[in-house]
């Protein structure tokens, strides 16, 4: 018996041996030296990489840049959990109750998700272009002239501007998984409820609401670290600027790494990166569980 | 679907209808717009930007090709796509199964070391990675950025799968042993094919993002040639920025594979998004 035990184990590493192998060499070696190169001043090119201690995380809780990078990254995350689930859980509803054609309104509403980063920031980013973007165009177009704005060229807007593209190519996203749910309410319990005499603003709050909360954590959640993790709109559109009015913790990161060569700086912002992504998670997970338990 | 089949037209269905309509059309209109914008001429594009072409030309995609090196980098999409997938399919399934299967104390342990990868953002571990590749005489080469793709690939591939393999019973399985199957023949000859759909998800879901992917193949890939269709049409913001009929026309080539592979098998980008989901 003991011997046949052992021969399975071996069955089971060998399936599992490529997986574990190509994941520990490619992602987990990778990120666990990443916390040793934060502790150092490592440029990404010389051999000699000195050890500074705490100096990194000293500089980035002390750094004017890296506090502007962070109030960024806040404003768009937030900006886009709460615009792309608010228009998400809008779409659900709406491809839910419609009579016709609930199918392709449920694709066409999908379809921005399936075009790149790059892709989509190239296309905003031409319609606001300030002297031959459609925005500026249609504002002339309805004699709106005064409302007219170098969209992504002014410091105040540019962020949201940004912010608008990532909840356009998100929304469809979150609106499955709302879509989902939403279709997981059994026919049965909406016609007994029409029988108790329920209306429709009673029966979204006491059917439809509760089922769609954890949806509703999950997607939240979700939209909360993608937005942490913005980058290819952000490249391709401004650059971080104008200025540093776009540059969020991500780009910071990516700029200190490759263009001003402080690799191991720009490893420390990705370790207090991974500490954020990691709260958002452990409260998401207290929020599902603190529903199981209500329900 | 049995809740829908009222007879009458109602006045509200006819109000969802038309908002749902208008709604769609207005988050189209950007696609749209790239798509006329490839058919148009430069001038065109700069007069109106909502005209449709005066002609409908295939010119743009003509000059994309001569006077940029596209076509290499069309290659290099392809092959980083389908090689990488076809390992993912190899690797992953493979190891959910075991760890599905046995369930003990190492692979409850390993499931959990797969799914933490879920959280690590690829910017935290891109310098020490690229210096690993470097070490390993990877960098600059297709191969590491396929590595890469496949061993990230793994948690979220573990996800699915695992989920998945709850669905299915076991007693096929022991036929098959009965019948003197190894542990190897049985998986790819009986189980592997019951996974049909859960494959067909993880296919869609993860060729999407490493089409569209640009950091890693931007920073990874051999340098001084073309790179892939995202990082081309990147780099051609800066350089052709009195060309934007030839920017627009890359990334209708961009698009245009997402969107057939979307329209052939949309209920499997469904199905993966709603199990990561609600297992995640």
């Amino acid at each position: 018996m003991k011997l046949k035990k052992i021969r399975i184990d071996k069955v089971a590493l060998a399936f599992i041996a490529p997986a574990f192998l190509l994941y520990t060499i490619f992602i987990v070696l990778p990120t666990v030296s990443s916390i040793y190169y934060s502790f150092t001043s490592w440029d990404g090119l010389s051999p000699n990489i000195k050890f500074i201690g705490l100096a990194n995380y000293k500089e980035i809780f002390t750094s004017v840049r890296f506090r502007n990078a962070l109030r960024n990254t806040l404003v768009l995350t937030v900006f886009i959990s709460v615009f792309e689930n608010a228009i998400a859980l809008a779409l659900a509803l709406l491809v839910d109750s419609v009579k016709w054609g609930e199918k392709i309104f449920r694709s066409t509403f999908y379809i921005p998700v399936l075009l790149s980063g790059i892709v989509s920031g190239f296309i905003w980013k031409i319609i606001y272009n300030y002297n031959f973007g459609i925005l500026n165009t249609l504002l002339e177009n309805i004699g709106r002239e005064g409302w007219k704005q170098d969209w992504i060229g002014n410091p105040k807007l540019a962020l949201i501007m940004v912010g608008i593209v990532l909840v356009w190519k998100g929304a469809g996203y979150y609106m499955v998984i709302y879509l989902a749910s939403l279709q997981s309410v059994s026919t049965d319990i909406i016609e007994a409820s029409v029988v108790d005499g329920a209306g429709p603003f009673q029966r979204f709050k006491s059917i439809t609401l509760p089922l769609i909360s954890s949806a509703f954590t999950i997607n939240f959640t979700l939209s909360l670290i993608n937005g942490l993790k913005v980058f290819d709109q952000i490249s391709v559109m401004t650059d971080g600027g104008p200025g540093f009015s776009t540059e969020t913790i991500v780009y910071l990161l990516y700029k200190s790494g490759f263009n001003e060569g402080r690799q191991g700086y720009g490893t420390a912002i990705g370790i207090v990166l991974l500490f954020l992504i990691i709260i958002l998670n452990m409260v998401q997970q207290k929020f599902l569980k603190r529903k199981e338990t209500q329900l | 679907m049995e809740r829908k089949s009222n007879h009458r037209i109602k006045p509200s269905g006819v109000i969802v209808f038309v908002l749902t309509l208008a709604l769609t059309l207005l988050f189209l209109l950007p696609v749209f717009f790239a798509f006329i914008s490839a058919f148009k001429t430069n001038g065109e594009i700069l007069k109106n930007p909502v005209a449709l072409p005066e002609a409908w030309g295939f010119q743009n995609f003509r000059d994309l090709f001569e006077k940029s090196d596209f076509l290499t980098a069309t290659i290099h999409s392809v092959i980083l796509t389908v090689v990488s997938e076809i390992l993912i399919i190899l690797v992953v399934p493979m190891s959910a199964y075991a760890l599905a299967r046995r369930e003990n104390k190492f692979t409850g342990l390993v499931y959990t070391f797969f799914l933490a990868g879920m959280m690590i953002p690829f910017q935290l571990y891109m310098f020490p990675l690229f210096k690993e590749l470097k070490m390993f005489h990877l960098f600059g080469t297709l191969g590491g950025t396929i590595f890469v793709y496949v061993a990230g690939a793994v948690p979220f591939g573990t996800l699915l799968y695992h989920s998945f393999l709850k669905g299915i019973p076991l007693e096929i399985e022991e036929a098959a042993h009965i019948d003197g199957c190894t542990p190897f023949q049985t998986f790819w000859k009986v189980t592997f094919p019951l996974l049909g759909p859960c494959t067909a998800s993880m296919l869609v879901l993860n060729g999407l993002s490493i089409w569209n992917d640009f950091l890693l193949p931007y920073l990874s890939m051999p340098i001084n040639r073309a790179k892939t269709i995202t990082v081309e049409v990147y780099s051609f913001v800066g350089q052709f920025t009195a060309r934007w009929d030839i920017v627009f026309a890359g990334t209708v080539i961009s698009i245009v594979p997402a969107l057939i592979i979307f329209i052939l098998l949309q209920k499997y980008f469904v199905k993966g998004i709603t199990a990561g989901a609600s297992k995640g």
